[in-house]
């Protein structure tokens, strides 16, 4: 059996896919940079809002690496 | 005690609990097909677009989990909670890589469960069927913590109305898992997507409604509620031990490997890639799990209500009514009354009740694949489609009976530590399911032996940490799914180096003679 790949995707869209995927991983990892109060919104602390918007940035991320990964297949 | 639910938002909850009963038998003749099938009624004849994808695996893994106990927890013990949110964030990106290399897989040899394709994959039965037993028992707890949420839902409605809120609670419980049993027999994963989509709209509007709301009921909203948390996280035997505002240092490394060992497990549960299989093409089930991070930012409102609490006056009054143990799970389903003007709150408590209702169907479902395919086909290969189907059928209707005998013998915190427990077994399968999506090379012994003793360390741990998913090492809480699975690759890795040169010796053995 061989792996099953993404058939006829050029490389450099998979390593910049790649790249998009990791990108949040890094963010998160870097708890000290977001573990602080200010500048606070609504009443938030920043801890809790930084890592919801990364939710938001994230999709976008991921979803521009799977346009990359599949380019024109339905 | 005067009642706190609303006639108005009782008729509201069931009128939407009929139409909920009602689109759940009519998916059996939504996208019609043979439900005799296993892939038809199993996967809803895998032809899901990129919108239902979305709903139905946004329902699936956005469970009482996020409306119950990520609240719970930020509630409890604070910002370490917190981190279901880089959970969900990474989670989607480990699931967009392997699930369509997976579906790809199924879709050319009609595989309907993971251990289907280990047992491919590495041409190997038992360890196919250890897999799927895994996947069967590690989901239980899951169904349980569902249940748990449904219960909160019921302790919040009948308050007031009936002296004993046990008795009736267990009675409307039992009555929901008929009704749902019934339609997934029934209707299978489409009477589970036709729900989703309504347990979906429902989720988000009530999460909204609580946001524009809470501002109107509570002078300062988010500014007075953290105020309030840090002043009781202050007030000694601190509950929000973790921080309130921000995280406390010592709670670093439990955060980081909380998130990472969790993204890890969410897409070996047989539900999660039940519902990504069911998906009709690779790039649509891709784009939609690319999507997903996007539902996530409801999680991180709901984890904020659970600060937000804090400084609602009203709720807070209806919490102290229970022991301190028994208030987490209620966060949500008070806070919906409080906030929510009459009738809105009804909305907002039956999206919770479906909100752990189909996932704990899609759940069962799953479970009920693992069985028929992967213990009991090996056992009787001359089992029919038709009678695979038949007995998959049943098994979900058993398995979510059986979840429910659980809770209602075992007591609800139980249930959510089982839950956590659930993880760190489900870890376990990821080198072969994961990593077998991208190598065959690895030896299926020492596969089936990091498997067995990363098992057994992770329960090991679990105990010894005094039933706690974190263990300390070097005075650092650590989540130990993930240093079970640190052990277990290590023995795959090790184990299949010697075997490769095991095989070599032998090889060139006998090309000497």
């Amino acid at each position: 059996m061989t792996v099953e790949t993404v058939k006829g995707v050029a490389t450099w869209r998979k390593v910049v896919a790649a790249v998009l995927f990791i990108i949040p991983w890094i963010v998160y990892l870097l708890l000290p940079t977001y573990n602080t109060v200010s500048p606070e919104l609504g009443g938030v602390p920043f801890f809790y809002w930084y890592q919801t918007l990364w939710l938001f940035i994230t999709a976008i991320l991921y979803v521009i690496a799977v346009l990359l990964l599949y380019p024109s297949r339905g | 005690m005067a009642p706190i639910v609303t006639p108005l938002d009782w008729g509201v909850f069931l009128a939407l609990f009929v139409f909920f009963t009602f689109l759940g038998f009519y998916g059996a003749r939504w996208r019609r097909g043979d439900l005799s099938q296993l892939s038809e009624w199993a996967l809803a004849g895998r032809r899901l677009g990129v919108a239902l994808a979305w709903f139905l695996v946004g329902a699936d893994v956005y469970t009482a989990y996020t409306f119950i106990a990520v609240p719970s927890g930020v509630f409890a013990t604070g910002a370490l909670y917190f981190y279901a949110v880089p959970y969900v964030a990474t989670t989607f990106g480990v699931a967009a890589v392997t699930m369509p290399a997976l579906w790809r897989w199924s879709r050319k040899r009609g595989y309907i469960t993971a251990a289907d394709f280990v047992q491919d994959r590495f041409n190997s039965k038992l360890l196919a069927a250890f897999v799927a037993i895994t996947g069967i028992i590690a989901e239980f707890p899951y169904i349980a913590l569902q249940i748990v949420g449904l219960q909160a839902v019921l302790t919040v409605m009948l308050l007031g109305i009936v002296k004993s809120i046990k008795l009736v609670s267990d009675l409307a419980l039992t009555i929901s898992f008929i009704v749902l049993a019934a339609f997934t027999y029934t209707s299978g994963l489409r009477g589970a997507t036709l729900t989703a989509v309504l347990k979906d709209v429902i989720i988000f509007a009530s999460i909204i409604a609580i946001l524009v709301a809470a501002p109107l009921v509570i002078p300062g909203a988010f500014s007075t509620a953290f105020k309030e948390a840090t002043l009781v996280a202050s007030g000694g035997d601190p509950p929000l031990a973790s921080g309130v505002s921000t995280l406390k240092a010592p709670f670093f490394a439990a955060y980081t490997t909380l998130w990472v060992g969790s993204t890890l497990a969410l897409y070996l549960y047989p539900h999660s890639i039940n519902g990504s299989l069911s998906a009709e093409s690779d790039k649509r089930l891709t784009l939609s799990l690319g999507l997903l991070p996007i539902y996530g930012i409801g999680l991180a409102l709901l984890a904020l209500y659970g600060i937000l609490i804090y400084g609602d006056a009203a709720a807070m009054k209806i919490l102290s009514l229970f022991p301190a143990s028994a208030r987490g799970s209620l966060v949500i389903p008070t806070l919906a009354v409080t906030v929510l003007p009459p009738g809105l709150a009804g909305l907002a408590l039956l999206g919770v009740f479906i909100g752990g209702l189909v996932p704990a169907a899609i759940m069962a479902m799953a479970q009920a694949n693992l069985l028929v395919r992967n213990i009991i086909k090996p056992l009787r290969p001359s089992i029919t489609p038709q009678g695979e189907t038949r007995i998959a059928k049943w098994a979900s209707v058993f398995f979510k009976f059986l979840a429910l005998g659980f809770v209602f013998i075992v007591p609800a915190t139980y249930a959510i530590w089982l839950q956590l427990l659930g993880g760190i077994i489900i870890t376990q399968t990821l080198p072969a399911v994961f990593l077998g999506l991208v190598t065959d090379r690895f030896d299926k012994y020492s596969l089936m032996v990091g498997w067995a003793v990363g098992l057994g360390l992770g329960v090991y741990l679990f105990i010894a940490a005094h039933e706690s998913p974190l263990y300390p090492i070097l005075g650092h809480p650590i989540y130990i799914a993930v240093i079970a699975l640190a052990i277990n690759l290590l023995i795959v890795l090790v184990g299949t180096g010697i075997a490769m040169a095991v095989r070599r010796t032998a090889q060139a053995k006998v090309s000497v003679k």
